[in-house]
Formats: C-alpha cells, structure tokens, sequence
C-alpha cells in the first residue's frame, strides 16, 4: 500500500511528461483522487500504536546498507494525509488556470505529489534524502516556468538555498551513519557494511561534540525549508512569484517536510545535542513569530501577506515541536494538517481574487462581500480558522503548541502567543480591506463563485470545521507515535 | 591484455582505410572494435584468463584494470557513436582521427594496468602524443593551433616532472616495480627524503594530467579550443586514465610512505574544488564551463585518492568515473547539435531549447542534474560514495566538497534555466541524426540503469 502511493502519482507523471497529447486535466485529477482512495483505505485499517504499517522493505546499495524501506507510523500517516487531502483540491484549483504545456505541468506537479509521499514514508535514510531532494526539483521547474516577474533568479536562489541547507543534512546523516555498527553481509562480500536504517540510526550514540555538530547539520536544512528566521528570506518572493499551484504546494506540503524531519529524524538521531541547542532553535522560532507576524501588518500584497503569516504559524509549529513535550507536539501534529489545509484555502483565495480583479493589492479591493456573498463566507471560515478561533481547526493546534512551549519557558511562550494576536489583527484587516468597504469598479461586478471553485473552497472550509469540532479524530491518531517518539528520546 | 591487442590491431587497420578511402567503413569498423575489446573485458571480469596474467610484471589485467576498462570503451564507444556526425567535415584526415584515438585508448588501457613505473610512464606518452596532433585537428583554425600547442607544451613539461620523481624513488628504492616499491617502503617503515621527493614530484606531473588546481592553467584553452569531439575525450577517457592511474599507483606502491603525501592531497583537492567551482560560474562559453566543471570534479575524484586502500574508494572511483564520462558525452552531444547550427559556444545557444528540440534538451538536463549530483541521478550516488569514503578521516574537505557541490549547481542550471525558462529562441529545428539518437538514449539507458542498481558497479573492486 505504501509503494502504491508514491509510484501512482509517478507512473502518471511520467506518461504526462514523455508524451503531448495525453489528456492532462483528468489523468492528474484520476491519479491523485485514486491516491486518496488508497490512503483512506490505509487509514481504515490503520494499527496506531507507533509501529510502522504497511512495511516494505527492498536492498537497494545492499554494499552502502542503502535499502528502499518504506512504512507508516501515526506521524506518516497523518503527512500522508495532509499530502493526498490537498493533491485533488490543488490540481482541481490549477484548472482555473490556462498554462501553456499543460502536460509539463500537470506531470511535474504529480512527480512532486509522489516525492513527498516518499518524503513521509521513508525509513531509510539515504533514501529519505533522496526523496527530500526529488520533491525540491519538480517544484523548482514549476515555479521557474510559470511563475511570474523575476521568476528566474528567485527561483534559483531558493533552489540553491533549500539545497544547501539539504547538502548539510546529508553530511550530517553520513556522520551518523558511518557509526552504525558494521555488520558483515550475507552474501560472501569482504567488507562490513553500515546501515541507513532508521532504527539502526537512531540505536547510535554520539559523543557530544559530534551530536551537536549533526543537530546543526539537520536544523539547516529543516530550518531552510519550514523556514526559520533567519533562514526565510527565499520564501516570500518565492511564494509571490510561484504560481498558485506551486505555491499551495509549497506552503501546504512541502514546508511540513521540515517540521517532520525535525521529529522523525533530527531530534532522534542526535538527541544528545538537544538539551544544548533547543534554546536556540526555540529563540529564533520565536523571534521569527513576531517579526514575520510585524512584517504581515505592513503588507498590500495579499499574497505576500500570506506568505509571512505562514512564517509565523510555522515557527509556532516548530517551537511547540523543539519543545520536546507531549502538548507541544501533539498540537504540532495536529496543526501542521490544519495550516495545510488553511494556507491552501487562503492562496486558493488569492489567485480567486486575483483572476477576477487582476491585482493582488489590498487597495484595488473592497466590498467584495456585497457583490459575492457566497464566497465572502466561505473566505471568512478559512480565514477564522487560520486565525485560530475556537471552534475551527486551528484553535486546538496553536493552544496546544503555546501550552507547550509556555511548559517549556514560560517567557518564550508569552511571546509566541503574540502570533494569534498579532495574527487576527493583520487577517481581519485584510479581510476588511478586502471584503467590506465601498466598490470600485473591479469589485462592482466581481461574479460570486463557480461550481469547481465551491468545491475547492467548500471542502476547504468544511475541513476548517470538522477538524475544529472533532480535533481527537487526529490526536488519536499520532497519540501512540508521538509517546514512542517523546518515550525515546527524553528531554 | 586481449582487449589492447584489439584495440591496437583496429587502430591500425584503421589507419589503412584511411589510406585507402573507405570512409564508410571507419565508424563501423571503430565501433566493431571497441565492442569487441568491450565484450572481452567484460567477459574476463567474470572469468580469470592466464593469457592477462602472462606479463604481470608490466601489466596485470585485473579485476580493477578491466572495470576502468571497460568504462574508458564505454565512453570511447559512445563517442564513436556521434563521430559520424561531429567528424563529417573532416577529408582525408578521417581515418587518421579514429586511429588516433584507438592508439589513445590503448595508452589508457597501459594507465589502468601497469604493475611497473616505466609501463605507467609509457602509456601516458601513449595516451598523450596522439591526443596532442588530434587537438590541433582543425588545423586552419588558430584557436585549435594553440590548444594543441598549449597541451604539448604542458604535457612534455609534466611527464618530465613525473620522469623525474619517477627516478628520485627508483633512487630511494631500486625498484621501479610497484609491489617491490611498496615492500621496500613498509620494511623501512620510515621515507627517507628523497623518495619523499619522488612521491611529491609524481603527484605534481599526474596532478597535470588530470588538471587538477594549481596544474590546471592549461585545461580551459585546450578544452575550449579543440574540436568538441577530442574534448569529450579528454574530459572523459584521459580524465579516467589519469585518476585510474593515479589511484593503482598510490594505494599499490605508496600506501605506507606516510601522511605527507595525503596533506599534499588533501590540499590540491580543496583548492582545486573551490578554485574550479568559483571560476566556472563566471564562464559564459559553454565549453570553457565544462573545462572548469571537469577540474572541479578532479577535485571530488582526489577524495578517492585520499582514501587509497580503503575498501569502497576503488569502487566509489571507478563509480563516479562511468558515471561523470557518461553525462560528459551526453552533454557535448547535445552542445554539438546546438552549437553547429548557431555557431554559437555560448550559454545564450541553449535558449529555448526545450520548444524547438524537447529530446535534446531533456537528455542535456539529466546530463547537467546528473554532473551537478542531484539526487535521485547517479551522479548523486558518486558524490555519496565518495564522500563516505573520505569522511572518517578528511570530515573538513567532505564539507568543503559538499559546499563546492551546491555552488556548481549555479553552472549547470544556467544551461537549464537557457534551454526550458528562457523566453528567447536562438535554437534552429533540424533534423537529429539517428546515430546521434542512439547514442543520447544509450547514455540516458545507462544513467538509469546505474540509478536503479548502484551496487553492480560499485561492489566490482
């Protein structure tokens, strides 16, 4: 089953991509739809208790101890999730889009959808590497051939950086790996081989110079990609100039490949080095809450807006995670799903607005719930759950988080909260701006919104609101993989 | 040893089509001879033959001699594969060229075998001579004039060094055989200075050869001056031979004469990553960026020396060479294609070409992701190997390489970012030659095939 969910979506983008012809809207939307099918039924017969499900396991360099090992444990299981709920609602939103080679895109944005289930599922670590890095050049191509002004050089500044930092992790992984014990194969070969099993990897003890060397090798690179401040400077001219596909995958999936790489990977690999470095990562989680919720205030560009509210829920997501307590990640867990599907939902809204008005600024705007009822209200369910009020998704997660990091300093937390002050302050004026407010002649005629917009938007928010009455849906499910994790590595 | 009398004996019946103008005749004929030698060595691989233990105090074809050639054919046969087209200028000269290059390759098969120093010295010469007439091949051109000029000139002034350290541990030792060098060395269990100074003189001359920083100055002007089909051989076959040669000669003979030559390595290897890397991005010739992207792999490839004896270090060479030559044919395939129809050498030839030519610009993709190590190509799977092999005890030059890999990634994505982001169209729609086709899908084929099983080629040594 969980071959099945990485090499769907690669079968179908490599018929899109060799060929031209092939009907691309309906192969994507079929590829991705079949995806969510197979992860329901994963779900449904789905054993929580922290083991891995659905194991497979092949050698691959059986002479480097490399193998393709595959399976899910909560925390797999709920990525896996976030991933194959947004798939279909991100393809069915580029539909709106015309793009010229179709194929191409459609084919890329699969190519990505499959890498990151091999991101999340991944229990080798050579292999979750590889995947880390396959996810970052479909999304690369994407942005740099759709996107818009100046797409070229901030495209490859974000490609050099995330890559960077991920060249780090793999200097980082090879430290630890090459203090595995050497176990002699099998099959008559002379020399003893290393393994990149995770089990294996996380068995090692390292002296604590070299676990603090490794924690700082896997925090760039995870810090990169979430990003951290002050590590973010690639993301919003990225996330302004992808287009809107990419950018959902950006801010909805591919972000969370940090937040989980920190709890499946760098904090079990070197735990030793934690109790040294989490103030430091927790600090600059923090500052960055509160300077990139600041920075949000000032902006017009509804895009950009976004695109810096997301730094700040993020580096709450990943101060709650550093944390290292029950609360802090289970409201990680559950909130990394949530700003999915909330981020997803508002750059959904922009590229919304942005068709029908052709501008992004907050200015041109105004009294857009008059003449679009319909979408008005369902923007404003997103927006309230991105804002974290109880009774939406985001309001179990973010007080979840805060109480962990309040648990760890209490000052920390103090100023972590900031983020759902400062954050309802800087929504609620864009909406304001937005939404209410006199016409012009743009918004006058603004038409309210289409049945395939419904539907993304729709189930959107209607995810807002089932997560948010039923938060334990989630909580169940990492509860078991989370204590095994926070049971193996004490703080 | 079977596959350099083939080769040998191709070369020269080359040489009489030539002569007598059977100018069909001469890409068949070299391919024939390069598959035969190929299969030969393949088969031997599996099957010890006594007929390549005969001369074992000058060459032994062994297992590790036969991988490297097995990977110096490849990438011969591969060239070979686009001679048709990139040598269809050429008049009376032709058959000169495919004999010249068969004789370079059986200097190279010499550089993979040697258990003797005069038989390392002699198919350097072997390798070298013919490469010098072959870079001055356009000879009405003052560009490729100088290239071989510049590469003679060069070359001679190495192999005088090396001739000259090769003497200083004759000196030392009295032996130029690599086993008894190596027995002399560990029973004296310390060097004395002179054969210290031979050491450090061999590592400056084969530092030449593979140009690496600072013997490097000569590589740009000839890369970028001879014809486009003699540089995919020098950036392949002699970069192979070099390192190949390289590595047989210091974890045989020098294993045990201490650390001073590491450091010496070590530091050659850092600067010449940095040094390449750096300078590769300023280059807007196409050609010159992969001269400088070819010293800078040099520098990757010194890691494997750093580890000489190691187990893994001979396979994470011999993988990263198959690997590296594969991609460098493929990407000068496709600059030949381009280039020729614009006359065009610089990175704006690429513009657009993913809408006029969507094959070619797809194999130069793989090519430039797969030179720049980024997973999941092979050419991730070399850097890997390489590092790992290094990192236990150069931790600081693997972190200087892995930085080095994230700057050439700025080079090789300017070709991409030219051929699929830019909105100009310089490239011309001609027809792809069949033989060119071939050749470009055989080389993605064993791209692929060496992703998906990277063990098959890595365990042979």
């Amino acid at each position: 089953m969980s071959i099945l969910l990485f090499i769907l979506p690669f079968i179908a983008a490599i018929a899109l991509l060799a060929t031209r012809h092939l009907p691309a809207r309906p192969i994507a939307l079929t590829a991705t739809l079949a995806n969510l099918v197979v992860t329901i039924a994963a779900l449904s017969t789905f054993n929580g208790d922290g083991s891995f499900n659905y194991e497979v396991n092949f050698p691959w360099v059986a002479s480097a101890g490399i193998s393709f090992r595959l399976g899910l444990d909560g925390i797999s299981m709920l990525m896996v999730l976030l991933t194959n709920l947004l798939a279909p609602l991100i393809v069915l939103s580029s539909f709106n889009q015309q793009y010229n080679l179709e194929n191409r895109y459609f084919g890329l944005v699969l190519l990505m959808i499959g890498a990151l289930n091999g991101v999340f599922m991944a229990l080798d670590g050579l292999l979750f590497y590889i995947f880390y890095e396959l996810a970052l050049i479909p999304i690369y191509f994407i942005c740099a051939i759709w996107g818009g002004a100046n797409r070229i050089q901030i495209t490859l500044k974000f490609f050099i950086y995330t890559f960077v930092g991920s060249l780090f992790m793999l200097v980082a992984l090879l430290a630890v790996y090459l203090k595995t014990p050497a176990i002699a194969l099998e099959n008559g070969l002379p020399e003893a081989v290393h393994s990149f099993a995770w089990e294996d990897l996380v068995a090692v003890q390292l002296d604590p110079t070299t676990a603090w060397w490794v924690m700082l090798g896997f925090f760039l690179a995870f810090a990169v990609k979430m990003p951290i401040f002050p590590f973010h400077t690639w993301q919003p001219d990225t996330y302004t100039t992808a287009p809107t596909g990419g950018t959902m995958l950006l801010s909805g999936i591919m972000l969370k490949m940090g937040v989980y790489g920190v709890v499946r990977w760098m904090v079990p690999l070197a735990p030793e080095a934690l109790h040294g470095w989490a103030p430091v990562f927790l600090g600059l989680a923090v500052i960055g809450i509160v300077y990139a919720s600041l920075i949000a205030f000032k902006q017009s560009d509804l895009k950009r807006l976004i695109a810096y509210s997301s730094i700040a829920h993020v580096g709450l997501i990943a101060a709650g995670v550093l944390a290292w307590n029950k609360a802090g990640m289970q409201g990680g867990m559950i909130q990394m799903l949530n700003h999915g599907i909330n981020v997803v939902g508002l750059f959904f809204v922009v590229d919304l607005l942005e068709r029908r008005i052709g501008s992004r600024s907050l200015f041109d705007m105004g009294g857009i719930a008059r003449s679009a009822p319909k979408f008005a209200t369902l923007f404003m369910l997103v927006l309230l759950g991105s804002i974290a009020v109880p009774l939406t998704n985001g309001f179990v997660g973010e007080f979840l988080l805060l109480n962990g990091v309040w648990n760890y300093n209490s000052t920390l937390g103090a100023a972590a909260g900031l983020t759902i002050i400062l954050g309802a302050v800087y929504m609620l004026r864009a909406y304001g701006l937005a939404m209410f407010g006199e016409t012009n002649r743009h918004t006058s005629e603004f038409a309210d919104i289409g049945l395939r917009e419904w539907i993304v938007l729709g189930s959107l928010a209607g995810f807002v609101l089932i997560f948010g009455f039923f938060p334990q849906l989630i909580l169940n499910l990492t509860d078991g993989s989370v204590n095994k994790i926070l049971g193996a590595v004490q703080f | 040893m079977t596959s350099l009398l083939v080769l040998f004996f191709t070369a020269v019946i080359a040489l009489f089509a030539g002569l007598f103008k059977k100018r069909q005749w001469l890409q068949p004929l070299a391919l024939a001879g390069t598959g035969v030698a190929f299969g030969i060595a393949l088969v031997d691989i599996n099957t010890s033959s006594a007929f390549n233990e005969r001369y074992a105090s000058m060459l032994q074809f062994d297992t590790y001699a036969l991988a490297f050639t097995v990977v110096a054919l490849l990438a011969t046969a591969l060239i070979f594969g686009l001679s048709r087209w990139g040598f269809r200028e050429l008049s009376d000269t032709l058959g000169d060229n495919y004999a010249l290059f068969l004789f370079s390759l059986c200097g190279a098969l010499c550089m993979f075998s040697f258990t003797n120093m005069v038989m390392l010295f002699l198919g350097i010469e072997i390798l070298s001579i013919p490469l010098y007439v072959l870079a001055g091949s356009r000879r009405d051109d003052l560009k490729s004039n100088e290239a071989a000029l510049k590469y003679f000139l060069m070359g001679a002034f190495a192999t005088g060094i090396l001739l000259f350290g090769i003497a200083l541990v004759y000196g030392s030792t009295a032996s130029f055989d690599l086993h008894q060098i190596h027995a002399v060395i560990t029973a004296n269990g310390h060097s004395p200075n002179m054969l210290s100074a031979g050491i450090l003189l061999i590592l400056i001359g084969l530092s030449f050869k593979v140009s690496a920083v600072p013997f490097h100055m000569w590589a740009p002007d000839v890369y970028t001056g001879s014809p486009t089909m003699i540089t995919a051989f020098m950036a392949t076959v002699v970069k192979t031979a070099g390192f190949a040669a390289f590595y047989r000669l210091f974890s045989t003979a020098f294993t045990g004469a201490g650390d001073f030559w590491e450091v010496a390595v070590a530091m050659v290897a850092g600067l010449t990553l940095v040094l390449a890397n750096t300078t590769a991005i300023f280059q807007v010739n196409f050609k010159r960026m992969m001269a400088y992207s070819s010293i800078s792999h040099a520098g990757y490839l010194m890691l494997a020396i750093l580890a000489a004896g190691q187990p893994g270090a001979g396979g994470a060479l011999l993988y990263y060479t198959l690997v590296y030559s594969i991609a460098t044919v493929c990407a000068f395939a496709c600059f030949l294609l381009v280039s020729e129809q614009n006359l065009d050498e610089t990175f704006t030839a690429f513009n657009g070409l993913s809408k006029k030519q969507p094959l070619i610009a797809a194999t130069m993709a793989v090519a430039m992701l797969t030179l720049a190590g980024i997973p999941p190509t092979a050419g991730f799977f070399g850097k890997y190997f390489l590092f790992t092999v290094a990192f236990e005890r150069y931790p600081w030059l693997v972190v200087l390489a892995v930085i080095n890999a994230a700057v050439s990634i700025y080079y090789y994505f300017k070709v991409i970012i030219a051929m699929y982001f830019s909105p100009e169209e310089n490239a011309y729609e001609v027809k792809i030659p069949w033989s060119i086709r071939l050749t470009l899908a055989a080389g993605l084929i064993l791209i692929a095939l060496l992703t998906l099983m990277p063990s098959s080629v890595y365990n042979l040594i």
